[in-house]
């Protein structure tokens, strides 16, 4: 109880200080290069095209509300 | 119109992250690309509260967890995994066919508790740091810690690995180096 940190509910985390996660976790691991095969199997896919799209209507989206309050 | 700083495209760049991480939660590809979708649409929403110069990548790691586990609470029971479901899903990714070594540290993943198998993933995949982690999942640094080296012992454990960087001479791991056995 007395470990645990005070977290606001903003959502930034800039300023925040970095410990390197330790040795083991090194690419060189058996665990550690096995969740990164896992990881980069997703994360080395291209960006799909309808997160492309969303976020061309989110923007067109945008646009024109502000033009509508002008 | 001018904007100092390209949200968009800066979105952009972090999704591969986004969707990879949203697939270790909710294991399945389908059910992660619309938790990525939700996210991008709540993060365009609120990108004025997001300061430039501070770290988007963990501001969005953030909103996509709120959000699963918003949907999570929302929708209950019928969110969780019926036994080995998340496996067969994942298992049927097209990509996966011969990756067997892929698919055992896939499934030895999905037996681990989900705080556990979040932790693991934040810091030993996406590159976050312990703090960096803490603040994604709003709890200690110590917690972090703690759960990351009790996922990585339950995963050594399954797998039948060594955790801490040795490889036997016939460990399935050294197919994954790509070096040889010593002969």
């Amino acid at each position: 109880m007395s470990d645990r940190e005070n977290e606001d509910d903003k959502l930034q985390t800039g300023q925040t200080p970095k410990t390197q996660p330790p040795a083991e976790f090194g690419i060189n691991t058996a665990i550690g290069k096995q969740l990164k095969a896992y990881y980069d199997d997703v994360a080395s896919e291209p960006v799909p095209d309808r997160f492309l799209s969303l976020l061309d209507a989110l923007d067109q989206a945008e646009s024109a509300t502000k033009k509508n309050r002008e | 119109m001018s904007v100092e700083f390209d949200f968009r495209k800066e979105l952009i760049t972090i999704i591969p992250n986004l969707r990879a991480f949203a697939t270790s939660l909710t294991g399945s590809f389908d059910r992660a690309d619309d938790l990525v979708q939700e996210t991008l649409v709540k993060a365009w929403d609120k990108q004025h509260t997001f300061q430039p110069g501070t770290n988007l990548k963990a501001w969005l790691f953030t909103i996509l967890r709120n959000e699963f586990y918003t949907q999570m609470r929302k929708k209950g029971r019928e969110v969780q995994d019926v036994d080995g479901i998340h496996a067969m899903q994942l298992a049927g990714h097209p990509e996966q066919q011969g990756h067997l070594d892929l698919q055992d540290f896939r499934k030895a993943l999905e037996l681990l508790p989900d705080d556990q198998r979040e932790a693991l993933i934040l810091i030993g995949a996406s590159g976050f740091s312990y703090e960096e982690a803490a603040e994604i999942c709003k709890c200690a640094v110590g917690t972090i810690k703690s759960r990351v080296s009790r996922a990585r012992t339950r995963i050594a454990e399954i797998l039948g690995v060594e955790g801490d960087g040795d490889y036997g001479p016939d460990s399935i791991s050294s197919q994954i180096i790509g070096v040889a056995p010593a002969a």
